[in-house]
């Protein structure tokens, strides 16, 4: 690595003007994916700015629904025994990122902001219908994490522009979820796909109430299933239902061949997957 | 947490490395890796991939297992750091060095001082492991050597050992 100008401010407005006044400054917050950039060449600022000493940008709380600073670790969500209790999918799925060595640095915006099309928390998180929080030095705006992603390791992130916070709605927490991450390895490797599933039906009929398919790896961002969740949505499940929304998942995609798959192989994965996933929850329920 | 208000290249950094206090001054590059290895002569912590693949160069920082090869030394200004050298106990092994000696968990034994990093953070915070919960703990420490079997046997021995 070449040397650069480092700083770590304790206050937020510090970190944004300092992002403000020099172009090419990256940030820092676990640095498991900046530093391997930058041993790699393909990342070279003069300057960086670590966020980790302004305090309210780690914390996690409960108020209506979800608040995530950008800070949070992967390893704190994975070992939450409050988030265990109320979203147990989200928990399961940080322990699919990584190593203990990796979660305890990275965190949930970072693994937003690098933007991987395989990403765990971007899919989870895009799943999760979840807000982000941007702020600038002289603005602050919320959209959508669906709408996010602009393509491979890119986002709608402006000049200047740093992720906050990332916000979930309470009803999330109705949902019944499962994160898969399939690949040939039980660890430490990047998904061939990934699916994130919430399902809320009701304990009687099986009704569809809220169905939230993300799929990670399959395009050149996380993307929502939604002609698959539009198929589930407003009716009764069942294992043919299912197998149609999973078909259509399939169809909703963009893979690419790559040395890890080839498309027609994700294709084919994410049509059988969505659908075990979906029936493995389907089977949870008290219903069946 | 100490903030550095302004940027700069060079940093003097204050740390505790196996209970003893350093001040070095160190680049904005020097990683901790570099740092412990290069500038403190603590070479029992390995470079093996210098990307966070491989676990070689686990240490404990703050109280978090963490790969050294990607963190830098400034990031760990005023912090506390356990690597493989702060386990020795006098001229005694720690019980967890002595499970691997005697489980033969050691061949070329680039990855023992990693693993035996990540097995006491492991320890450290369950201490009763399931056979599941010690793989998943493990993940992030590869070994080109064995087939991971007596390093199992001597994590296993290691639980018995601290009882």
């Amino acid at each position: 690595m070449r040397n650069f100008e480092y700083m770590k401010p304790d206050k937020l407005e510090d970190a944004l003007s300092a992002f403000q006044e020099h172009e090419d400054a990256l940030l820092l917050a676990g640095g498991t994916d900046l530093l391997v950039g930058m041993k790699y060449g393909l990342l070279r600022p003069q300057h960086i700015i670590d966020l980790k000493a302004i305090s309210d940008l780690s914390a996690f709380r409960n108020e209506k629904g979800w608040e995530f600073g950008a800070l949070t670790t992967i390893r704190d969500m994975e070992k939450s025994e409050i988030l265990r209790n109320r979203m147990p999918f989200l928990c399961q799925a940080a322990g699919t990122l990584g190593s203990v060595q990796i979660r305890n640095r990275a965190t949930l915006g970072g693994n937003l902001c690098n933007a991987s099309p395989a990403a765990d928390m971007a899919t989870m998180f895009l799943a999760m219908d979840s807000q982000v929080r941007i702020m600038s030095v002289n603005k602050e705006k919320v959209i959508p994490l669906d709408g996010f992603f602009s393509g491979p390791n890119a986002t709608v992130l402006g000049k200047g522009e740093v992720l906050t916070e990332i916000m979930i709605p309470e009803d999330i927490e109705k949902c019944r979820g499962c994160y898969l991450k399939f690949g040939p390895r039980k660890a430490m490797d990047i998904g061939i796909v990934n699916i994130a599933v919430l399902l809320d039906a009701d304990k009687e009929s099986g009704l569809c109430k809220k169905a939230r398919i993300a799929l990670g790896a399959v395009a050149p961002t996380p993307v929502r299933a939604k002609r698959a969740e539009e198929i589930l949505n407003g009716n009764v499940l069942s294992p043919d239902l299912i197998a149609k929304a999973a078909q259509a998942a399939s169809g909703e995609i963009n893979p690419i061949s790559d040395f890890r798959a080839s498309a027609d192989y994700r294709k084919e994965l994410v049509k059988i997957l969505v659908a075990r996933v979906l029936n493995t929850l389907l089977a949870k329920s008290p219903i069946s | 947490m100490r903030g550095i208000m302004k940027m700069k290249k060079t940093h003097q950094i204050q740390v505790a490395v196996n209970g003893e206090a350093y001040t070095c001054l160190i680049s904005s590059k020097t990683t901790l890796l570099e740092l412990l290895r290069d500038d403190l002569d603590l070479t029992g912590t390995k470079e093996g991939c210098d990307e966070g693949d491989c676990g070689a160069c686990s240490v404990i920082l703050n109280g978090k297992l963490v790969n050294s090869c990607l963190v830098l030394a400034v990031e760990a200004d005023d912090g506390e750091i356990t690597t493989i050298e702060g386990l020795d106990r006098g001229d005694a092994l720690n019980p967890i060095q002595a499970a691997f000696v005697d489980s033969g968990a050691v061949q070329c034994g680039f990855c023992t001082p990693g693993m035996i990093m990540t097995t006491k953070a492991m320890l450290d915070e369950i201490p009763d492991p399931s056979e599941e919960q010690i793989k998943h703990y493990l993940a992030g420490n590869l070994c080109r050597c064995s087939g991971y079997v007596k390093i199992m046997d001597a994590v296993k021995s290691s639980i018995k050992r601290s009882e």
